[in-house]
């Protein structure tokens, strides 16, 4: 009964902070680019529902590329104002407008901060930590409380979701609620209908008949459900769309013709976001309207939810689909605007939610009861006494390399740290170099003065250094530096995958018996290990060369003459194309890292028994299969040590980048700590940097110590 | 094991022989534009072999490797800034590798961890502070300078890697030794440092190939252009506009040859240590 109270109280808390966090956002958010659009449009339908002329609602054509159902709320919730005078139509790639007609701009907004509370509230009543964290997310703040399409898919998809679970998969009123919820999702705004195909692919898993061919009657007593359900949502997605009352085909046609179009445009290709941009939507808090969100802890809830992916995926399923379907959407769609992370923020709150349970709130009560065994255990026995007698053993030992270390890397770490609360930069090196960062530290600690700003990219340009607290630190936690800390996290996955899947064959391919010339195979796969790093980037970038290279003059006969641009592109245009810049980069870090791999799994294979490789063949299994089920098992914790050690190398990459040269953001923090130094002059800020790279590493191995015992054993060995 | 069959033999050779273009692809694109005297700035036309085959571009760079210095000056600084930081991390660095191998003192878990992280940072991350610290003090732009500056680079990964050493001794040898009334001191000296001197070495030698092989960090501290290394010289004239292809990549391959000879010697050590834990990069 008190569980219960304390659950309900919770929610009603999560409700209460959501709707007063989306209120404040109401008042203070600016207006934003499309809030013209769409309350233009509302004012339009409420004009036509006031004079009862169906056509023209259906017949409305402005802004035809998103279906008019969010639009027609809008205009059902101003319709009892005074009627606005119409606002002018303009393309959507327009700039912001000024000023919109009031209280129907209010009025709207509160629909939205009204729908948006309520998708909180039935996230909260699933999960109240998830609905906490669905509601101090900024992202879904900002455009759920603006005029946004947003706010009512928003709600419907998860309303969608809920039913679906509910229903049990049988066909009673929930079943039927939640197809009508999914349509009218669809209905709101098209990206929304994602849902759909998670929910769809979630039954299919579950009703897949085991142990079974599926064939005839079977196929279709398993598809024909899921197919029922889809038709009665794209029932009531034409029934909640007037606009396709009549000429329906042509008129969807029309509109998803537009998305395609425009998401091929100049408009949103000269936007230059990379395909990977939704990532660094999720690892930063809305950065343009500074003092609006009281929370940011955006970067926490991506983390935390990867850290609980895999417990949602085991008890939540239908989230965990639609979190992954809806990310791979998102990451292949070309248009990549901040408000379409809205078709996962839902999922990814869970997940998160997940996520904090076990990674922060378990350990936290497992240290705290371990503490209180150790204070009793120290009390019953003397084992301190015999570490001090240890100690005064191991001092005279430790003291050249204490006393070394303190002076080169101790005392540079802590002045670093010093470096990271000021603004110092390079017209006050002058006063850096004679003891200005501890004056200005010691004076912001002991509160004699009050913190400056200091911003990324805005040089100080005092002859002074100036205490500027953590601000710089709060930026980089808060998500400045989310570009590179996402590409960071990429490019770290992406290098060791690539590295490590052709060390590996090499290694499998050298493994075989009989296979001839294999010395001399092995010498010639080092060589790219024994060649320093910058100088194999600049090798590669010799190929790569867009005039001169290799790659451009051996090409260029045949791409001209055969017609084929995308190779020109390649070739020509990758220094300034994101894609292209990382696939260079790739081919070069897998070149220069291939070796090392293979020299380990070589290693790891001789380890293997040859035993088991003779049972594998006798029990039937051969190639793919011995591989995958035996020999891979085996391999993995041997390999894991040299896995981890490329994985942090690959995030400390620095030679490689400044040899090719990559455009924005392709940069490890190495890098762009070097860049604030060098190119901008910006000391304190690249001292922050290399602080939050150190915090990170220090995250990285805790990780993955927790992650596997072979790291553990690469740790303390 | 069954033997392969000689279609499975040219499958295997195929595959290999891919891997194999893709490794030497890059170096034979760099030696060939060194090894061609008829290029002028850059190559322009598609040639898989010399249009005019020639050391004659070598010997041009090793007299002119446009740098004040010739290349044997470059050389040894080199040698004084990468060789003095691998010494300087070796020698300080011993005896805590030791005490950390030997000795079981409160907050040694804690002082592995600092020496984990320590190894894993990037150079960059100590750069910042460096740079500062050291022109206060007036050393930065000198070769002193340079070689505190790699020596704070790699004297934390020399320490891990030596303490990883010092363990592998067996420890019955060292109790044998005191046991014959050696103190502490006498059995370092004479039983667990020359067992463990092989993997020193390597750990040295790859402290040497991190400051042999650093530029960027170079040119940030160093001004006068007696101070230059050879490294330096490579990516000195990767900077200039408008040079000679020709002379970049002899350049680049002169300055990589000891290194690609010192690799082919030590590849098997240095892969040794890797299943008991023990990695270097």
């Amino acid at each position: 009964m008190m569980r219960r109270i304390f659950l309900w109280l919770a929610i009603l808390c999560v409700v209460g902070l959501a709707w007063g966090l989306r209120l404040r956002a109401l008042e203070q958010l600016p207006i934003d680019y499309d809030e013209d659009d769409y309350l233009g449009a509302a004012i339009h339908y409420a004009q036509a529902l006031r004079e009862r002329d169906l056509a023209e609602i259906i017949n409305y054509d402005y802004n035809y590329e998103h279906p008019p159902l969010t639009k027609l709320a809008y205009g059902l919730a101003i319709l009892p104002l005074t009627p606005a005078s119409p606002i002018i139509e303009r393309p959507s790639s327009a700039p912001i407008v000024s000023s919109l007609p009031e209280p129907h701009f209010q009025t709207a907004r509160k629909l939205s901060i009204i729908l948006g509370t309520l998708q909180v509230l039935v996230l909260a009543l699933i999960d109240p930590l998830a609905g906490l964290l669905l509601a101090i997310n900024t992202w879904q703040i900002k455009y759920t409380s603006q005029i946004m399409l947003e706010p009512l898919p928003s709600l419907t998809s998860i309303l969608a979701v809920i039913l679906y679970i509910k229903s049990g998969r049988r066909w009673n009123v929930w079943l039927f609620l939640s197809a009508l919820a999914l349509g009218i999702t669809v209905a709101a705004k098209f990206p929304y209908g994602i849902v759909g195909v998670a929910i769809a692919v979630h039954w299919l898993m579950e009703e897949y008949p085991a142990q079974e061919r599926l064939k005839g009657l079977k196929l279709i007593r398993w598809l024909a459900p899921v197919a029922g359900f889809a038709i009665l949502a794209a029932i009531t997605f034409f029934a909640t769309n007037p606009r396709l009352w009549t000429d329906p085909l042509s008129r969807l046609g029309a509109a998803i013709t537009f998305h395609g179009d425009y998401a091929t445009s100049d408009y949103v290709r000269g936007a230059g976001l990379p395909p990977w941009q939704p990532f660094v939507w999720l690892f930063q808090s809305v950065p343009w309207h500074p003092g609006v969100f009281l929370v940011s802890m955006d970067v926490l809830i991506t983390l935390m939810a990867i850290l609980g992916y895999k417990q949602m995926w085991e008890r939540q399923r239908v989230f965990a689909l639609w979190l992954v379907i809806a990310l791979g959407f998102l990451l292949v769609w070309p248009t990549k605007w901040p408000q379409y992370i809205l078709i996962l923020t839902v999922p990814l709150s869970l997940a998160s939610a997940y996520g904090f349970r076990a990674s922060i709130w378990q350990p936290l009560v497992n240290w705290i009861k371990r503490d209180k065994h150790h204070t009793r255990a120290r009390i019953a026995g003397s084992p301190l006494k015999i570490g001090w007698q240890e100690l005064r053993k191991a001092l005279p030992w430790l003291i050249p390399g204490l006393v070394v270390l303190g002076f080169i890397t101790v005392y540079p770490m802590v002045f670093q740290g010093a470096m990271a609360l000021t603004d110092f930069g390079s017209s006050a090196i002058r006063d850096g170099l004679s003891g200005g960062v501890w004056r200005e530290t010691w004076k912001g600690f002991s509160g004699q003065v009050e913190p400056v700003t200091a911003a990324f990219f805005q040089r100080s340009m005092s002859k002074e250094v100036h205490y500027a607290g953590t601000t710089l630190l709060r930026q980089l936690i808060g998500g400045a530096a989310a570009d590179y800390l996402v590409f960071g996290i990429l490019w770290t996955f992406l290098a060791i995958a690539s590295q490590t899947a052709l060390g590996v064959s090499v290694a499998l391919l050298l493994d075989r018996a009989g296979v001839l010339f294999k010395g001399w195979w092995r010498a010639i796969y080092i060589l790219p290990w024994a060649i320093p790093e910058f100088v194999g980037g600049l090798m590669w970038a010799q190929i790569f060369d867009p005039r001169f290279g290799w790659f451009n003059q051996a090409g260029k006969t045949w791409y001209e003459t055969a017609d084929y641009p995308g190779a020109a592109n390649f070739i020509t245009q990758w220094q300034s194309n994101p894609t292209y810049a990382l696939l260079v980069l790739l081919i070069t870090a897998t070149w220069c890292g291939f070796p090392f791999m293979m020299l380990a799994a070589s290693a790891g294979l001789k380890l293997i028994p040859v035993d088991l490789h003779d049972a594998a063949e006798i029990d039937g299994a051969g190639g793919w299969k011995k591989f995958r089920f035996v020999i891979w098992p085996l391999l993995v914790p041997l390999l894991l040590p040299a896995v981890i050690i490329r994985a942090i190398f690959s995030f400390n990459q620095f030679y490689l980048f400044l040899v090719l040269e990559p455009p924005f953001p392709l940069a490890t923090f190495s890098v762009t700590s070097f860049f604030f130094f060098d190119q901008l002059g910006q000391y304190g800020a690249s001292a922050a940097i290399n602080i939050f790279t150190i915090l990170v590493l220090i995250a990285l191995i805790l990780w993955f110590n927790q992650w596997s015992k072979a790291a553990e054993g690469y740790t303390y060995a | 094991m069954r033997k392969i069959l000689w279609w499975q033999q040219m499958v295997y050779q195929l595959l290999l022989l891919a891997v194999g273009l893709f490794a030497l692809l890059p170096v034979w694109g760099m030696l060939r534009i060194a090894l061609d005297g008829a290029i002028k700035g850059a190559p322009t036309e598609f040639r898989l072999w010399p249009e005019e085959f020639t050391l004659a571009v070598f010997q041009h760079v090793w007299e002119n490797p446009s740098q004040t210095l010739s290349i044997p000056g470059l050389l040894k600084n080199s040698m004084i800034v990468a060789g003095g930081a691998a010494i300087f991390s070796v020698v300080f660095g011993a005896s805590m590798a030791y005490a950390f191998a030997r000795f079981r003192f409160p907050g040694r878990k804690t002082g592995l961890f600092a020496l984990l992280v320590g190894a894993m940072l990037p150079p960059v991350a100590l750069m910042t502070p460096l740079y500062v610290l050291l022109s206060a003090l007036g050393l930065r732009t000198s070769l002193l300078g340079l070689m505190i500056v790699y020596a704070a680079f790699s004297m934390v990964f020399c320490i891990w890697s030596m303490r990883a050493s010092f363990q592998a001794v067996p420890l019955e040898l060292e109790e044998a030794s005191y046991l014959d009334g050696a103190t502490h001191w006498v059995t370092f000296l004479k039983v667990s440092l020359p067992l463990a001197l092989p993997s020193i070495a390597v750990a040295a030698l790859l402290a040497f190939l991190l400051g042999y092989t650093e530029f960027a960090i170079g040119w940030l501290f160093v001004e006068s252009s007696d101070n230059v290394t050879m490294a330096m010289a490579v990516s000195g004239m990767m900077r200039q506009s408008g040079a000679e292809w020709g002379n970049l990549s002899a350049l680049a391959l002169l300055m990589s040859i000891p290194v690609v000879i010192i690799f082919m010697i030590l590849y098997r050590y240095l892969m040794r240590g890797m299943l008991a834990g023990r990695l270097e990069d």
